[in-house]
Order: C-alpha cells, then sequence, then structure tokens
C-alpha cells in the first residue's frame, strides 16, 4: 500500500527556508497521514541539504519509534534536542521515549526541561508526570497530571495516568473518580477497565473486579495488566486453575512478563505444588531480571521450603526505589529475619524499608507490631490514616495505631482504632456465625471407625491465641520430638473418616526420622474424630486466661483465616462456644491421653511445664527445651517471631488492665 | 496414532481432497480435548470446508477463550462468524486483520485517534480504502452514514482507479483525494473496513439505499451505442479475479469452464481484465462472444457496460460490486466454501438485492454451477 505513496521530490538545492519548510511540513501531514515513505524520503532531503537539521530528526525519531524501533528512535531525538533551539515537544517526546526505554533518569531530566521551556503543552506535563510516577515521586507526578487535565480536561489517557498515581498515593476513591469519567468519556478504553479491576481486587470486590479484567481484555487482548489482575480475582475467590490459564494466556504473548511469571508461581504454590512453584519463580528472575515481583516471588517460595538464607537473598534484591514489590519483599525479608530469630536485623531493615516507603500502611503495623512505639511513631501513622482511602490502608493503620497508642497509654484511643480496624476487615469478609456455632456442637458426634493405634501422632489444641505454637516449639526441642507445625491434613482428611487413622500416619511417618513422636497443632472440633481414628494419640490442651486471650484476638490483625475475631460479638460467642468443647474433649477423652498445660504457666516456669509435658510423653527430661529460643529455622504465623526470643510475660494480665475496655465491648 | 502422526495424516489427507477423512483423523485424536492449538486451529478450517460451522465456531471460540492474547486466533474467529451472520460479534474480532504474520507490515501507522461512531461535529474525519477494489466498492455505501453519524468534514482517500466514479456519486464526502497524495488536517481517521464496526453495521440494515456509485452519463451513451447491434440479451462475463489474491486458485476460473453458457440468441461481452482477458479471443465453440476487455479503459467504462447489458457473469471479483453498486445485475459464481461476505445457504445477498448466488455444491465442482447458470440463462432469453 506505501508503494503508491507519492510526493514532489525538492529541487536538490532546497535554497530557500521557505521551501525547507514547506518539505517539512508535507512531510509531518504524511507521518500523520499513515504515508510513511513520501515523510521519510521528504527528511531525508531535508538532511542531504541541511546536515542535523532537528525538525527532520525529530520526525524521524517519531517513524523510528512509531514502527518499533526505540533505540534508534532515541538516537534520532536526542540528537534533535542538541540542536539550540529545539523546542519543547521534542524534549517532550525524548522523555516518554527514555521512560518507554527504562532510562528513567535522562527521561526525567529531558522531561522537566520541556515543561520548563513551555509549561503549556497538556503532552509534556502527561509524560513527567508518568515519568515521575515511575520513580516513585507520586505527589509530584499528581501535580504534573493534573496540570495537563486543567490543559485539557476530557483527555481520558491523562485521566487514567492521574488515577494510577492516586492509587499509589493511597487515594483510592480518587482514582476510580478519574478511571470512571475516563470511561464516560471514552467506553471502549481498556486500561481504566483493568486498573479498576486491580483496585476492586484491593477492596476484596473480586467479583466486580474480574468483570472489569475481563472487559479490559475483551476491548485489548493484549493489555497484561489485565491478565495479572483477572487472575489476581480468581485466586482470591480460590480458583487457582481458572488464575493459571489467565497468566499461561498472558505468558502465551509476553513470555518475559515478570509480574505474571511471578503471580504464576504463586498459584501454583496455592496448588500445593511448591517444586513447581520454585521452578516457575526461578525461570521468573531469568526471564524478567529487573522485576522485584519476580525476586519476591522467589523468596516466598524458597522461604516454604525452609530455605531461609537463599530466601532472604532473593527478597533483598528486590529493591526499585518506591516499587509496590519492593515494599513487599522488603516487609517479607524482616518478616523471615524475625521468625528465625535475627529480631534486631528485622527492626532494622523495616526502619530502612519505611525510609524507602514511608507511606506504606503494612510496613508500618509490622514495625508497630515489633517494638514499642515512640510518640513520633503514633503522630506520623495517625497522619497517614488521616489522608488515606483505601480501606485495606486504613485497615493495617488503624491495627497500627490502636497498638500504637496502647503502648503509650492512650488505651481509650488506642481501643477505639483496634475497634475501627476490626470493623473495616470484617466488612471484607463472608462469616454465618450461627453455622459455626452449629458445627462446633456436631462436632461432639464422632462416628465410628476403625482406629489405628500408633502412637507416633502427638496433638495440640486449643483456642486460637492460647499459646499452643509456644508448647510446640519447646517441645520440638526434644530430639525425640519433630514439630510439624500446623499440618493441613487433619483437615483435609476428615470428610473420609474411616481412612483417616492410615492416611494422615502414611503422611506424617516420613516427618518423623526416626523421632518418637510428631508434633502437630490440630483444629479443635476435630479431637473426638483423631482419637477414634488414633486411638493411642496423645493430646496437649492449651489453655490461657479467657480474658487475655480475648484482647489478643481482638488486638491483632491475622494473617490466618480466622474469620471470627473481628466483631467483638462473634468473637464472644466463638470463645464461649470452643470453650466448652475443649471442656467436653477433655472430660470424655482418657485421661492418660489428654495433658492440661496453661500458657500462664508456661511462662512463669518453663522448666516445670515443659518437665510436666515431657513426662506425659515419657521422654528424659532435655534442656535443650528450655533454649527453645534458640533453635534454628523459621517459625510461621501472627506474631509467631516471638517465639524466637526469650519469654517474657509482657502479655500476660493484659486482659486484666484492658477489663473495663474489653467488658465494654462485650469480651 | 501420536498427535503427531495424526496431523501429519490429516494434512495429506485434505491436501488430496479428502477433507471429511482428515477432519476424522484429527477428531479422533483429540476427543480427550487437549492437543496443540494448530491442530484445533486446522480442524476448524477442515470443518469450516465441510459447511459444519457451528462446530468450527465452537472451536475458534474455544480456542480465543484458552489463548485470549492470539490475535490471529481472533481473526479465524471473526471470519466464522462474519460468514454465518453474527456481525455484532463479527466486526469486532475482524479488527485484528492487520495482526497476522502476513498483513502486519500493511496497517497504516496513521497518527490520529481512531473514530469509533461518535458524532464530531467540527472536527474533520478521514477514511481511508484498504485492499481490494471491490471492498471499496462495497463498503462506499456507508460514507454517507459516517458523515451522518460524525457530523463531520468528511475526507475520503481512495484508489485512484475509484476516485473519479466516487467523486461523482457524492456519497456525503466533503473532499476526496487519491491514495498517497497529502491529506488535509485531520482530527480522526477510520480505515474503510472499519466503517462496519463503527457504525455497529447490522445485517438488517443493508442493502442500504441503491445504487450508491453513479456511471458517467457520457460512457453509458458509448456503451449504448457499441453495443447495440448485439442481440439481447447481453451478458458480461469475468471469470477470473486477481492472480495475486490469496484466495484465487479457489475462486477463479477459465473461460472454457464457462463454454456450457454459449446458447444460441444470447450475447457474451468481456469485462475481464489482466492476463485472463486473453482467453476472449478463442473463445468456446457456440459462444457469440465480443471481445471487449481491451476498450475497458478504467472502472467508469465497467459502470456503463454495467447499464447496458442484462446480466454479469461473474467469478468473486471487483466487477460484481461495481455492478451492485450502480444498480446493475450480476450473477456470482462461488467456490464451495466462500468469502464471509458471501453468507451460506442462501442464493441472494443482502448487499445487493438484484444479484444471484450460484454455489459450488461441493469443494471444486464449477461444472455443476456452470451447468445451474446456463439453465438460469436460457430461461433469461426465453423470457426475453
Amino acid at each position: 500500500m506505501q508503494g503508491h505513496v507519492r510526493d514532489r521530490f525538492l529541487s536538490t538545492s532546497l535554497s530557500s527556508v521557505q521551501a525547507l519548510q514547506d518539505a517539512l511540513s508535507r512531510a509531518n501531514q504524511h507521518w500523520n497521514a499513515g504515508h510513511l515513505v513520501p515523510a521519510e524520503q521528504l527528511c531525508q532531503q531535508v538532511l542531504a541539504a541541511w546536515p542535523g537539521q532537528p525538525d527532520a530528526l525529530h520526525l524521524l525519531g517519531l517513524m523510528a519509534h512509531g514502527l518499533g524501533n526505540l533505540d534508534l528512535a532515541i538516537q534520532h531525538v536526542r540528537a534533535a534536542c542538541q540542536a539550540p533551539r529545539a523546542p519543547a515537544l521534542y524534549f517532550s517526546n525524548l522523555a516518554e521515549m527514555c521512560r518507554q526505554r527504562g532510562l528513567l533518569a535522562e527521561a526525567e531530566t529531558a522531561g522537566r526541561r520541556a515543561v520548563s521551556m513551555n509549561n503549556t503543552l497538556p503532552g509534556a506535563w502527561n509524560n513527567l508526570g508518568i515519568i515521575l510516577q515511575e520513580r516513585g515521586n507520586f505527589t509530584e507526578s499528581r501535580q504534573c497530571l493534573e496540570r495537563s487535565l486543567a490543559l485539557q480536561p476530557d483527555n481520558v489517557e491523562v485521566l487514567n495516568n492521574l488515577g494510577n498515581t492516586c492509587l499509589r498515593l493511597g487515594l483510592g476513591a480518587e482514582a476510580e473518580r478519574h478511571w470512571q469519567r475516563a470511561l464516560a468519556l471514552r467506553p471502549g478504553y481498556a486500561q481504566p477497565h483493568s486498573n479498576l479491576a486491580f483496585l476492586l481486587n484491593a477492596r476484596g470486590e473480586h467479583d466486580r473486579a474480574a468483570e472489569h479484567a475481563q472487559e479490559a481484555i475483551d476491548i485489548e487482548p493484549r493489555l497484561a495488566d489485565a491478565y495479572v489482575n483477572l487472575a489476581a480475582a480468581e485466586t482470591a475467590r480460590g480458583r487457582h486453575a481458572q488464575a493459571l490459564h489467565w497468566l499461561d494466556g498472558l505468558l502465551a504473548f509476553a513470555p518475559g512478563h515478570g509480574i505474571g511469571l511471578a503471580a504464576r508461581a504463586m498459584v501454583m504454590q496455592a496448588l500445593g505444588q511448591p517444586e513447581a512453584a520454585l521452578d516457575a519463580a526461578r525461570r521468573a528472575v531469568e526471564a524478567a531480571p529487573h522485576s522485584d515481583e519476580a525476586r519476591n516471588a522467589l523468596g516466598l517460595c524458597l522461604r516454604d521450603m525452609g530455605r531461609v538464607e537463599p530466601a532472604l537473598a532473593a527478597f533483598a534484591e528486590a529493591r526499585a526505589p518506591g516499587g509496590q514489590a519492593a515494599a513487599k519483599a522488603a516487609l517479607n525479608h524482616a518478616t523471615l529475619l524475625a521468625e528465625t530469630g535475627r529480631v534486631a536485623e528485622a527492626r532494622q531493615g523495616l526502619a530502612a524499608a519505611l525510609a524507602a516507603h514511608p507511606r506504606n500502611a503494612a510496613l508500618w503495623l509490622a514495625s508497630l507490631e515489633m517494638q514499642p512505639a515512640t510518640e513520633a511513631a503514633a503522630e506520623q501513622v495517625e497522619l497517614l490514616l488521616a489522608e488515606a482511602e483505601a480501606p485495606q490502608d486504613r485497615l493495617l493503620l488503624h491495627f497500627a495505631l490502636g497498638k500504637a497508642l496502647l503502648d503509650l497509654g492512650e488505651d481509650d484511643r488506642g481501643f477505639h482504632h483496634l475497634g475501627a480496624g476490626n470493623a473495616l476487615r470484617r466488612a471484607t469478609l463472608r462469616y454465618d456465625a450461627d453455622a459455626m456455632a452449629a458445627g462446633l456442637r456436631a462436632a461432639r458426634e464422632v462416628p465410628e471407625v476403625a482406629g489405628e493405634a500408633d502412637p507416633l501422632p502427638v496433638f495440640i489444641l486449643g483456642l486460637p491465641r492460647a499459646g499452643m505454637a509456644l508448647v510446640e516449639q519447646v517441645l520440638a526441642a526434644h530430639p525425640s520430638l519433630h514439630g510439624a507445625g500446623a499440618l493441613p491434613h487433619v483437615a483435609a482428611l476428615a470428610p473420609r473418616p474411616e481412612t483417616l487413622g492410615t492416611e494422615y500416619l502414611a503422611r506424617v511417618r516420613p516427618l518423623a526420622e526416626g523421632r518418637r513422636h510428631v508434633l502437630d497443632r490440630v483444629p479443635l472440633p476435630h479431637a473426638g474424630l483423631l482419637h477414634r481414628a488414633l486411638p493411642a494419640a496423645r493430646f496437649i490442651h492449651v489453655g490461657r486466661d479467657a480474658r487475655d486471650l480475648a484482647f489478643s484476638c481482638h488486638a491483632r490483625l491475622f494473617a490466618e483465616d480466622l474469620p471470627f475475631a473481628y466483631a467483638p460479638g462473634e468473637l464472644g460467642a466463638y470463645l464461649r462456644e470452643a470453650s466448652a468443647l475443649a471442656d467436653h474433649w477433655r472430660a470424655t477423652l482418657p485421661a492418660a491421653q489428654w495433658l492440661e498445660v496453661r500458657y500462664e504457666a508456661v511462662v512463669s516456669d518453663l522448666e516445670g511445664q515443659a518437665r510436666r509435658m515431657l513426662e506425659f510423653l515419657g521422654l528424659a527430661w532435655h534442656p535443650g527445651c528450655l533454649e527453645f529460643h534458640r533453635r534454628r529455622g523459621r517459625v510461621a504465623g501472627t506474631g509467631a517471631w516471638r517465639l524466637r526470643t526469650p519469654l517474657d510475660a509482657g502479655s500476660i494480665g493484659l486482659g486484666q488492665r484492658y477489663a473495663a475496655h474489653l467488658a465494654a465491648l462485650g469480651l | 496414532m501420536t498427535l503427531e502422526e495424526a496431523d501429519q495424516q490429516s494434512r495429506a489427507l485434505a491436501a488430496a481432497g479428502h477433507v471429511e477423512q482428515a477432519a476424522l483423523v484429527l477428531q479422533q485424536v483429540l476427543a480427550g480435548g487437549n492437543g496443540p492449538a494448530k491442530m484445533w486451529r486446522f480442524l476448524a478450517v477442515l470443518l469450516k470446508h465441510l459447511h459444519r460451522m457451528e462446530e468450527a465456531k465452537a472451536i475458534q471460540d474455544m480456542l480465543v477463550r484458552h489463548f485470549p492474547g492470539d490475535l490471529p486466533m481472533r481473526f479465524d474467529l471473526a471470519e466464522t462468524l462474519l460468514v454465518t451472520g453474527d456481525f455484532r460479534r463479527g466486526w469486532r474480532e475482524y479488527r485484528w486483520r492487520y495482526s497476522l504474520d502476513h498483513t502486519k507490515a500493511m496497517e497504516r501507522l496513521v497518527q490520529r485517534p481512531r473514530w469509533e461512531g461518535e458524532p464530531a461535529p467540527g472536527r474533520t474525519l478521514l477514511v481511508h480504502d484498504e485492499q481490494g477494489y471491490g471492498d471499496t466498492f462495497q463498503f462506499l455505501r456507508l460514507l454517507p452514514e459516517a458523515k451522518r453519524r460524525s457530523g463531520a468534514r468528511l475526507v475520503l482517500e481512495v484508489n485512484h482507479e475509484t476516485l473519479e466514479i466516487a467523486r461523482r456519486s457524492g456519497l456525503g464526502v466533503d473532499e476526496m483525494l487519491p491514495r498517497g497524495t497529502l491529506p488535509p488536517r485531520f482530527d480522526l481517521h477510520c480505515e474503510m473496513m472499519s466503517l462496519p464496526q463503527a457504525l455497529g453495521l447490522r445485517l438488517e440494515d443493508l442493502p442500504g439505499p441503491l445504487p450508491y456509485l453513479l456511471p458517467d452519463p457520457a460512457r453509458v451513451a458509448k456503451w449504448r451505442e457499441r453495443l447495440a447491434p448485439l442481440p439481447r440479451p447481453i451478458v458480461a462475463l469475468c471469470w477470473a479475479g486477481r492472480p495475486t489474491h490469496h484466495n484465487d486458485a479457489n475462486r477463479s476460473m477459465t473461460l472454457a469452464d464457462l463454454a456450457p453458457l454459449g446458447m444460441p440468441g444470447v450475447s457474451f461481452i468481456t469485462v475481464q481484465k489482466g492476463p485472463a482477458a486473453e482467453q476472449a479471443k478463442a473463445p468456446p465453440a457456440g459462444m457469440a462472444m465480443t471481445p471487449t476487455s481491451d476498450e475497458i479503459e478504467d472502472f467508469d467504462d465497467t459502470a456503463a457496460i454495467a447499464q447496458v447489458v442484462d446480466v454479469l457473469i461473474s467469478v468473486d471479483s471487483s466487477p460484481v460490486h461495481l455492478f451492485g453498486a450502480t444498480g446493475g445485475c450480476a450473477w456470482v459464481m462461488l467456490p464451495h466454501l466462500p468469502d464471509w461476505r458471501w453468507l451460506l445457504g442462501r442464493n441472494d445477498t443482502p448487499w445487493y438485492p438484484r444479484h444471484r448466488l450460484f454455489r459450488q455444491p461441493r469443494p471444486g465442482d464449477w461444472p455443476s454451477v456452470v451447468q445451474a447458470m446456463a439453465q438460469a440463462l436460457a430461461t433469461l432469453r426465453d423470457a426475453a
């Protein structure tokens, strides 16, 4: 088609300025109309008559860019910008091309030059705005994009970009307004749909998120972000196979997409295939070496396989300034340090991460959970909370501020924020308290099943936050015991009670490696069934002061799935039902196989209680149990890092201290 | 049989014309639902050739769902949707026509936004035609509606050969330019074949006002005089399309193939252009032939002939559209699996109500088509 295109050739002399201007003007018009051949011919003729002519070089740069040759485009436009009278537009285009090439420093310099030369170009403000967004300078990015929008109020691309910057600033509602406006102006615009999907995912509205992401893909089947957001919505709805489908669809046309590869690794992880997940994460880092998402995913896969040092190294390598993934990786890095006993390093790491990501709510919460709050920290969190719009951010900041204020003795305000955080969390959950209560009562009806009389398993159970992990860690320091954590097997096998015993033993026996018992923290409702299926198993039930326990549940945002913990009425009801069930098991299971341990007793007399438990298991004393916190390896779970520090009694009696506040909540 | 063997066997069978067996081989190995995408894709092609459109569509739909970012697969689906009359989804996926390996370089990189059908008063809209002449003749009908819908100043950039007839016809266009010349400044653009999507063209919107292209009265007079001596009915013939068309082998034939049309009382002239026009110098016996190809200088001659002769008998080529657009009548000879614009299972076409379609009853069976036409032609002659 291009072969048909003709334009009159210039006289070779190009003697007059008028002839040159005329040639350049026609070259531009041809380019706009998609006539590449005459546009290029005219440019080359101008350059032959006037080597280095900046307008011709700039246009050649645009053409190279349009044809996908970014390096050549940058080369031409850089040269055009060397001319003393190069206009602002050329610097603005150079800025955008450099951004696309990842040359952010040069991009920012050129972008700033452009707006300083001419502050009335909407495109120049827009280009600088997205460069600053990528540089992590969100406040200034927003200012630039708002100036661009003021010059061109209906520009949908600017609206889309401004929405993105607002989102990074934690201004979700404002971001949403900009995206909705862009869609009202141009319904067939894919990007805002995909961005809305991201926002809705963050709000827990996964069904609506999936709709928007799907719409984005229908409009623009190669919009990579939309696939990632759709996969995230599927994952959040537990549809891992579907998530994998969308990620594979993305990787089919964008095989080096770092976030897509990283997400794929996390889906494999969720599908219970750690080796495949690790493999996918490794490939992600290989294919997208600059992707922090990929490094973070690799870190998580390594961490969950118990490979602490390589995991720490992977997290540490994710450090793009201002990047969301870098902040996530920094949090994972610090948490893993704490969970492996390096609490001081973890605190330093969080301080450094907060210096780099001062508005990151998750980092603030982790940091305040890991040390007593200062007045300054509480003030900063309060300021952030005042500005934060995203419910997810507000939720984290309420918990962080609540904890900080209690540390500082401001109990009323502290409880106010804990209550607000709980309410926000509760709003994201589906939980049926009646069904839960009925389930706890129904657990007392235990089916008759054939038992496997093997003494290998020792089950640790109790109410949440009672101290089961502590008991496990103390015992696991004994050479004849293996601490398996909280294995998923009992919950998975319970629906088929008749094979539970044999199946469970088959899965757990390899973990023992010659040790006499395997310790497994199991859900309270399964105790009766476990006794039937494994009649030689022993149970250690951990009890704790009811009000301390209630306070501990109320004050924390759990990583685990504890949906009853976020509304005081529901929490109280759950704790009462669960206590009644524990009493029932104590009364009905054989006393010789059931041991009651009090959390408070373990904290105040570790040796005495450790001896008592070992005696119950028929094991000789081992002094390592007193040094349990020096054990190597990771201990996972909300607040579990404390088990890598010496015991302290700090959390005993908090229920008494806050009795009035807890009573007001009905706890 | 391994997948690889089945793949090879099905391709060999299809190449030998055993389409049904080829499809069967693939269906057997793919029955489990797995297998490489290229085999599913080929199976869909085979099913289309067998006119099993719903099955083909289901596979292509499945492939698009499975590989949502694969644009060539979307184009496959577009053609199937359009040929089965699903214009709404069809035009939507038809936008990927420049995303195929052999078309990527053909996409015109216009530096202005594409018009999506929105009102654009006070702005300038550049519409530009694409590849074949036939497409241009067929879709020029949408320009008045584009003008009405956009309210914009409408600029049409069209191939040189079509420029004169387009200018004469007006079409609501404010300014017309031959393709490749410097257009005026414009705000929006639209490829001519993107107009259906922009306008949301539905099957029931067809044909729209006819005729929409106006012949040159002087040329009509010239051809009236030129053909006056010939006994009626006069039939214009075109038996071969542009040889570079990707599907030419499937749609073109030779003049000798049309021998059964030769019958007493019917006059034949030719509107065939290109190398195939030579064949008219040695027409089949019994065909009263007046070779006129050399006298046709441009499309204005063809359009004038459309006003004078009784019918054009043609393969799927541009004169069919020029006849239709100017109100002439054509009988179109179509391969078993025709281009999407002719739809399936009907002997008329919503695009041109006066036209009649003669379809191959089985792949490659031109003799049956010609036989059916000969009967229709005899009827036409006897009615005259």
